[in-house]
């Protein structure tokens, strides 16, 4: 029988992550709420004014980027993803294995080698236009780069791997007698995939959303090197509030509104996974 | 089986496969490039590459980069390792309690994380150098350090530890003789994953770096932000091979204790 007695073990690590975890975490939302001097030091007076100045058009229209940015991200990972998951759960077990690999090996590779690659593919003299102006096809480089949708694909290309592993976990387990049945009854193809396949992967789909969209928020990187700061995200709204404006109040409130976000997105795939009886993060 | 879709499913796999790899290898094949523009290929260097090794600024950043990465990895194995035994040894309340508190840093997007330890050790006047990257790195490491080693702790027969425990060993003797060996291969699969994390961060690195302290991805990221120059893609190209140097290292591991291959099939 485990008793609280054993607990005594645990105590010197809960006081390591909680403070190197919980303390900042709760100093944010603190200093929050904290005004400043004219210097940019932080004094001790209670205000609201960096919560006002969220609401404020300007910078509401950076979260709506945000977030637009990690939904389409979400969507898009999906939709390219799927299929990808799907066609792989059904290959032969050690084909399965060898493109799993491969799926998640980009992982391990460097991220700003791998958002860079883009630039080389993308860029006024990238692969993609010399190609482009070699054929003929176009008599000046196209402009693809700086825009929301050059961040969109650095981050669709990031992230994608996420998705598809936590959609082919959902499609794996799948009782291959559910498909048999519904074909057996002379359901077709499509009709089996989206009346059956596609409701019993609910819960991959919302765990992949989930995990694409947090980081979607937050990898300034990425939109700093393939989106050339046309459209303002929050990661490098707060970057910028740090760094250059020494404006730390008003930063932490970003912070705290990008955390929100964060907690919103996991209560609704933790309201999914519970409707489902599944769960990423047991 | 029906033929047609798996031709199908075949092209698609290829042409996702293709996609993939493209910018990766884009990267690596531009950095043989002669000319000092994406524009023209214009015959095969390895110039840029012995730019790269008389450069004392990247060398200094190299050096830090690979003591924190070391340093984040013996800390992470050290922590992960043992809030994985303590949580098994632990009521469930409190192992739900250790398990949240670590796993948070995952779920709370890197900008956000790091802008909070920034404001965190900053107040605590603590100096930015190695010892805040190592303790902000450790904190996305040990989550996959406690992972990794608590599935392998939970697939040991209990009976084996029982019957050490009959025979007089004190709880730390069975830890250190049995339980030990049998969690190495997945403590050190682990470790590999730290150092190459640790290697890879940009974010909170750019946070918690001081002056005299500069990873190397932040480097490269400072390098990246003024342009394309083939030094960059052959530093990129030479940080691959260490990857693959470390993934191949795993995979060794794992097959020959036969649990690893973590880095790939697992994460």
């Amino acid at each position: 029988m485990k008793t609280s007695k054993q607990n005594v073990l645990a105590i010197p690590l809960i006081i390591w992550f909680g403070l190197l975890v919980g303390v900042p975490l709760v100093y944010v939302v603190v200093l929050s709420f904290l005004s400043r001097d004219n210097l940019g030091n932080i004094i001790l007076q209670f205000t609201l004014e960096n919560y006002e100045k969220i609401l404020d058009p300007i910078y509401l229209r950076v979260f709506v980027n945000s977030f637009l940015l990690a939904v389409l991200t979400g969507l898009l990972t999906l939709l390219i993803g799927y299929p990808v998951a799907y066609i792989t759960a059904k290959l032969a077990p050690k084909q399965k294995n060898m493109v799993i690999g491969l799926i998640m090996l980009p992982f391990w590779i460097s991220s700003l080698l791998r958002v860079y690659g883009w630039i080389i593919l993308l860029g006024n003299t990238g692969l993609i236009n010399n190609v482009l102006l070699a054929l003929n096809l176009v008599d000046k480089p196209l402009p693809l780069m700086y825009k929301f949708s050059t961040t969109l694909i650095g981050t669709v290309y990031m992230l994608i791997p996420f998705m598809i592993i936590a959609v082919y976990n959902s499609v794996d387990k799948l009782d291959q007698s559910l498909l048999e049945a519904s074909y057996d009854l002379g359901a077709s193809k499509w009709k089996t995939f989206f009346n059956i396949v596609l409701p019993l992967t609910i819960p991959g789909i919302a765990g992949g959303f989930t995990l694409v969209f947090i980081p979607a928020l937050g990898l300034y990187f990425i939109s700093d090197l393939l989106g050339g700061g046309q459209t303002i995200f929050l990661g490098n709204l707060i970057n910028t509030l740090v760094n250059r404006g020494r404006n730390r109040p008003l930063a932490a409130a970003f912070s705290v509104g990008m955390i929100l976000l964060v907690v919103l997105i996991i209560s609704v795939y933790s309201r999914i996974a519970k409707d489902k009886g599944e769960g990423l993060f047991r | 089986m029906k033929r047609k879709t798996n031709r199908f499913g075949i092209f698609y796999l290829s042409f996702f496969f293709v996609l993939l790899y493209l910018p990766i290898l884009s990267v690596v094949l531009y950095s043989f490039n002669a000319g000092s523009s994406t524009a023209k290929w214009t015959g095969l260097t390895l110039d840029w590459y012995r730019q790269l090794f008389n450069d004392r600024v990247i060398g200094e950043a190299f050096t830090i980069s690979i003591q924190v990465a070391v340093l984040t990895a013996f800390l992470s194995a050290l922590l992960g390792t043992a809030a994985a035994t303590i949580s098994l040894t632990v009521t469930r309340k409190m192992k739900k309690v250790i398990q949240g508190l670590m796993l948070l840093p995952l779920l709370v997007p890197e900008v956000a994380l790091g802008v909070s330890l920034l404001l965190f050790f900053n107040g605590l006047k603590l100096p930015f150098g190695h010892l805040t990257l190592v303790l902000s790195h450790s904190l996305f490491c040990v989550p996959y350090v406690y992972i990794m080693v608590l599935l392998r702790l939970q697939e040991i027969d209990a009976s084996i530890i029982e019957s050490a425990r009959d025979l007089g060993a004190t709880k730390w003797q069975a830890f250190q003789t049995i339980i030990l060996p049998l969690i190495m291969p997945a403590i050190v699969t682990s470790s590999l994953l730290a150092i190459a994390l640790s290697l890879d961060d940009v974010v909170i690195s750019t946070y918690m770096s001081g002056p005299a302290s500069t990873t190397l991805p932040v480097h490269i990221f400072s390098m990246m932000r003024v342009g394309v120059t083939p030094k960059v893609n052959a530093l990129c190209t030479l940080i691959l091979v260490g990857t693959f140097f470390i993934i191949g290292l795993n995979q060794l591991i794992g097959k020959s204790s036969k649990t690893g291959g973590y880095l790939i099939e697992k994460k």
